[in-house]
């Protein structure tokens, strides 16, 4: 018998599936223990060559065993066999591979390897750029990781924020002790281990001097004490300000979880972090040091110690440590031969019992596909050759310093364990245990193919690669890093980093913090996007606002329109009615008789105070002061550069009362700029802007019909055109404000907007009978173009000043609003401005909205269409559009052309006022 | 058994209520028309059959008949209302403060965040605003536009804080 | 992800919070046009500390000064700007 094995015990009572086949693992299993008990060797195919990788680690930072596990939109890929928990029903396959593992037709990429060294992208793919598409499409099937799942996760995924006094990550003896320490000074504590189990190394090598009982017996204490204890919970990154994330499986990778949630991330503020993250062993390379049946030496003994998995029955050890002499002895204790230890140092003070070799290093492992069957070390100059099945290798440790580096702490190097330790850090953070104390192990100089031998096994980087990119001229390590690929797989480089950056730094001739070290970046393991996305997702991680009178207008069954986090209708077609022809009808019921429509979207403030007009003559670019009670006025609002921030009306509702309106887009925006005038700008004035926008639900009711309506409804005459009323309509207190969008006669009723039910059904029942309509956004767009109103965010598209929109006659000639200062750059009003004009299609055809004005196809662009639109009640494509002196042009002709959407209409330059230029409509 | 009960509640007459001059004067009225201090920020009274609880430097928010206020207010500040703008939604029970751990960073467990307590935050990326009514209960004014969101969000989360 | 320590709330994070200027480009609106320009566009933007205008926009509203770490990220002090009716 040979290749790894486990007696069974009786509990193997856990189905599972690898590759289509059955198999039983026991409570506790990891995947990768699992599969090893059964004697599965070859589990993975590596990633460029394609070549045959078993499980070489027991912890998260294992390269090779990538599987997907879980079905459908469950799957999750590229998902380590070492960091799943096996559970009953688990189906896991191999990736990477066709038509199967054992044969693979890629593995002849691992044949052609000469043709592929690091860069071979970009030395190869010279040429056109057409051929450059098909490489990449053939390259991309050719070294792949797991295919994204199609399906929609089912799964929710939660975030949760949470607060302590002390953070402990890592739950080995030093996490546990910081833990307990902390505890019992009264700290509120949270132990964080991404394991499923506590103990961390304990758990493979039991401290004597601490019983066997003192997990358990810190596990309830620390309970007593009301630390909150996280189990399968991963540190991913630590930020400014002591604020950790952790990454928490609610449920192992494709199993269904029981309340709906698989993962909840949480957002940790900490006073303190204690870091007890341990060490990474590191491999040894050496050629094939990547088959299966070699695995790291821990590895070994945790498989052994933990799991009872007896990884191979003839052993050759290789090392330059001390802590390689454990696993022999852990293999020596389940009947296992330990064939020979290959220690690389000239002499080491070492137990006793073991056929032990200095001066000897591994040359080269080889086996069949699945298993090792052998390997040739240099043992004091002369190669000699041992029958294995397992090799076990250790080239020292490397400490976790991944969270202290990222939180910005400084890595000292430490020579004799050839590591980086955790230095000076300026947050409020320690590190405990094996991290700042790795054990000696000194550098070894390799022997073997450096063309097979790997120091990043995800992304089969071999010291070839290494050695090429030196003799190409990368003297960064940051350089060959990314011309290598080198640590930037998915287990960034875990496992042979620093192997990699011994190798520099001997081809340098420096030490290795001479050499460099690459940036340590979050997430410390892979995080699934769902995590990051959270319950959101599903919306695009945004809640989608409803207006107040959604139900109402989703009964006429409308169709809705996400206007940023909102849902507005954007019309209400009859059955069997194209949106246009819907979006058409409801503008000619507004020109015709009269139209209804929600505007409670709009920004709208209350200015309250003996300053109310002073405060909004900073931020208004118009006139406010002389407005007189019940009148109001158009207005625009400048950044500070001068271009445009926004527009809306400015309605005087009393002596010292105001009602502000602006864009539903920029309504937010226009709080915070009104916030900053008030407190910032102008502390002491008497007065207060409050943000009504949901407080009044809106209305507008537009249309030739409308006063007639208002009069009927209010009982008095309706106010003029820019007049405000105090009304009342179906028995609910409304502001009537005469303002018009459309170009009709038109109003628009503000009231409560938990009361404006029944003022919507009065408005509705009367437009009604007047033969009218609702209208939704697109209506409103067709008639707004079609009087040449500008929108913010089409004409105002944030490079736009007064000047450029024909609004600059309207500025408030004394000044002092923001942006006054900035308007007098010249530029603002230099030649050849785009600056708005309408265009009318000389043929009566559709222009496209985006379209480029060129005097004819390849001539160079000197305007766009802003906003397409037609006649209302006519017929022919019209459209708002910046054109380059465009006032100056009246009468020019133009290609309107968008390649995009294949449409090229000749049109001609005309004012932006197509409709009622004189605005005699306002008028009753 | 940790429990959490999400209630939608009617719409309320809500008020803001800001002062731009002459804090003191007001303070001194107020005292006097209801036998109570303005509250300081992050705190909350309830006095003559209105709920006072201060959000903002200058804020408060009033839930209630507010029109007595306007003597006290006087020329230094301004009435205006915002009810139609915010749903009410009570949290209660024993769980409460674990639901407002979803979605967001603010810490429901400070022991400051007492009974009459009050804060502005984010949960879900809605702003919220919140007042502790008593040790099992808890009232977030939501803005009207995310009420039914929100709630859904929370009812959503209850479940894992029933777990 | 910052902790602020806003004078009138505590502590929060800093996505109750956003971020408007330093404070000498806090233009005001009667200033000078050449001021104005001078201070709009051209900027100290020093590696290090410097004071800056943020908004505790999602808590209590108010506007506030950080004297903030550039390169550590370090907030050496919260101030207060604005109107305050009571203490």
């Amino acid at each position: 018998m040979s290749g790894p094995s486990r007696a069974p015990d009786g509990r193997e009572n856990i189905r599972f599936t690898f590759d289509g086949k059955e198999y039983l693992a026991r409570p506790g299993d990891t995947l990768a223990a699992a599969l090893l008990a059964n004697g599965v060797g070859l589990v993975a195919r590596s990633f460029k060559y394609h070549r045959p990788r078993g499980i070489m680690a027991a912890g998260v930072e294992e390269p090779n065993a990538l599987v997907t596990v879980g079905l459908g939109g469950r799957a999750e890929p590229n998902t380590r066999a070492t960091d799943v928990f096996v559970h009953d029903g688990l189906i896991a396959r191999s990736q990477n591979r066709w038509p199967s593992l054992s044969s693979d037709a890629g593995a002849v990429f691992g044949l052609a390897a000469k043709a592929l060294p690091a860069g071979f992208y970009y030395k190869t793919f010279f040429g056109p750029a057409k051929l450059w598409l098909k490489y990449e499409a053939l390259i991309r099937r050719a070294a792949g990781m797991g295919d994204a799942p199609t399906k929609a996760d089912p799964d929710s995924f939660a975030q949760r924020s949470a607060f302590c006094d002390t953070l402990v990550v890592g739950s080995g003896p030093a996490g546990l002790q910081a833990a307990l320490t902390a505890a019992e000074a009264g700290d509120s504590v949270i132990l964080v281990e991404q394991d499923a189990a506590l103990g961390g190394s304990l758990l493979v090598d039991p401290d004597p001097a601490l019983g066997a009982d003192w997990i358990a017996q810190t596990i309830a204490r620390l309970r007593e004490l009301g630390a909150r204890i996280l189990l399968r919970t991963t540190a991913a990154g630590y930020w400014d300000h002591n604020f950790v994330t952790l990454a928490e499986r609610l449920a192992e990778p494709g199993a269904v979880p029981s309340h709906g949630f698989a993962q909840r991330l949480w957002h940790v503020r900490a006073g303190r972090v204690v870091l007890a993250t341990g060490v990474i062993e590191r491999p040894v390379p050496f050629t094939a040091n990547d088959r299966p049946g070699v695995m790291l030496s821990r590895a070994v003994r945790a498989y052994v110690r933990r799991f009872g998995v007896v990884p191979g029955q003839r052993v050759v050890i290789a090392t330059n440590n001390d802590d390689a002499y454990l696993t022999a002895q852990a293999l020596r204790e389940v009947g296992a031969e330990v064939v020979a230890i290959l220690d690389a140092r000239t002499q080491a003070d070492v137990p006793a019992g073991f056929p032990v070799h200095f001066d000897a290093r591994p040359v080269a492992a080889v086996g069949t596909l699945h298993h090792l069957t052998g390997v040739t070390a240099l043992v004091g100059g002369r190669t000699v050759a041992f029958k294995a099945d397992l090799l076990a290798v250790s080239g020292g440790f490397t400490p976790v310093v991944h969270l202290h580096s990222q939180a910005g702490g400084k890595l000292d190097w430490n020579e004799a364990a050839q590591a980086f330790v955790p230095g000076a850090i300026a947050q409020v953070c320690t590190s405990v245990g094996e991290v700042i104390a790795p054990l000696p192990a000194p550098a070894v100089v390799p022997a073997g193919s450096p063309k097979k031998s790997f120091v990043d096994f995800q992304n089969d980087v071999s010291l070839a690669d290494i050695d090429l990119a030196w003799q190409e001229g990368y003297r960064s390590v940051e350089h060959m890093k990314r011309y290598t690929t080198l640590g930037m797989a998915t287990d960034q480089g875990k496992l042979g980093n620093l192997v990699a950056l011994q190798r520099v730094a001997q081809e340098q001739g420096v030490t290795v913090p001479q050499a460099g070290l690459t940036t340590f970046r979050p997430p410390y393991t892979p995080v699934t996007m769902g995590l990051l996305g959270g319950p959101g997702a599903r919306n695009a991680g945004a809640h989608v606002r409803r207006i107040a009178l959604h139900d109402r207008h989703d009964a006429l069954g409308p169709t809705w329109q996400p206007a940023g986090y909102w849902f507005r209708p954007r019309a209400y077609p009859q059955p069997g009615e194209t949106l246009g022809a819907a979006a058409l009808r409801e503008a000619r019921a507004v020109r015709g008789a009269a139209g209804l429509c929600d505007v409670s979207t709009l920004g709208k403030f209350e200015v309250s105070g003996p300053d109310a007009a002073a405060l909004l003559e900073i931020a208004c670019a118009t006139r406010v002061a002389n407005l007189k009670p019940g009148r109001g006025r158009y207005t625009v609002m400048l950044r500070e550069d001068g271009l445009l921030m926004d527009d809306g009306t400015v309605w005087r509702l009393g002596d010292n009362r105001y009602l502000l309106t602006s864009s539903t887009g920029g309504a937010d925006r226009m709080a915070q700029h009104l916030s900053y005038i008030r407190q910032v700008l102008r502390p002491q004035m008497r007065v207060s802007v409050v943000n009504v926008q949901e407080h009044y639900a809106g209305l507008a009711l537009a249309g030739p019909r409308s006063s007639g309506i208002i009069a009927a409804l209010t009982g008095a005459s309706a106010p003029a055109h820019m007049g405000v009323v105090a009304a009342v309509i179906a028995g609910v207190p409304v502001w009537v404000l005469a303002a018009s969008y459309s170009g009709e006669r038109a109003f628009e009723i503000h009231g409560e907007a938990t009361a404006m039910g029944p003022v919507w059904d009065a408005l509705l029942a009367a437009v009604k009978a007047a033969g009218g309509s609702t209208y939704g956004l697109d209506a409103m767009d067709l008639l707004r173009i079609e009087k040449g109103h500008v929108v913010i965010g089409a004409e105002a598209d944030g490079r736009r000043g007064p000047y450029d929109l024909g609004l600059h006659k309207m500025l408030n000639p004394a000044g002092g609003f923001v942006g006054a200062a900035g308007l007098t750059r010249p530029a603002l009003t230099a030649a050849g401005r785009h600056r708005l004009v309408g265009v009318e299609a000389i043929d009566g055809a559709p222009i496209a909205e985006g379209a480029m004005l060129v005097a004819r196809e390849g001539a160079k662009v000197e305007g766009h269409v802003t906003a397409a639109g037609r006649h209302v009640l006519g017929e022919g494509g019209i459209a708002l559009a910046l054109l380059a002196d465009g006032p100056d042009r009246l009468g020019a002709e133009f290609l309107a052309t968008s390649p995009t959407r294949g449409m090229h209409t000749r049109v001609r330059v005309v004012s932006p006022h197509f409709y009622d230029p004189a605005g005699e409509r306002y008028r009753d | 058994m940790t429990d959490v009960a999400i209630t939608t509640l009617p719409p309320a007459p809500l008020h803001a209520f800001e002062i731009w001059s002459d804090p003191h004067g007001v303070a001194g009225r107020f005292a006097a028309a209801f036998g109570a201090d303005l509250p300081a920020l992050g705190t909350s009274v309830q006095a003559g059959g209105l709920t006072l609880i201060r959000y903002e430097p200058t804020v408060w928010l009033v839930e209630g008949d507010a029109s007595t206020l306007a003597a006290v207010l006087g020329d230094d500040g301004a009435l205006t209302a915002i009810g139609g703008g915010l749903v009410r939604v009570r949290l209660s029970g024993s769980g409460w403060r674990e639901l407002l751990s979803y979605g967001g960073q603010f810490d429901a467990f400070a022991p400051t965040f007492a009974p009459g307590s009050s804060a502005a935050t984010v949960i879900d990326h809605v702003g919220v605003r919140l007042w502790v009514e008593n040790a099992d209960s808890c009232v977030a004014y939501v803005p009207a536009s995310f009420g039914a969101a929100l709630v859904h969000f929370w009812h959503e989360m209850a479940a894992l804080v029933r777990a | 992800m910052y902790q602020i320590d806003c004078p009138h709330c505590g502590p929060r994070a800093q996505s109750e919070f956003t971020f408007d200027r330093p404070v000498e480009a806090i233009v005001p609106p009667d200033a000078a046009a050449a001021d104005a320009l001078q201070a709009l566009y051209t900027r100290t933007n020093p590696m290090g500390v410097d004071d800056e205008v943020w908004r505790h926009t999602y808590g209590c509203r108010a506007w506030l000064v950080l004297t903030r770490d550039r390169v550590s990220h370090a907030i050496d002090a919260v101030r207060a700007l604005g109107p305050e009716a009571l203490s």
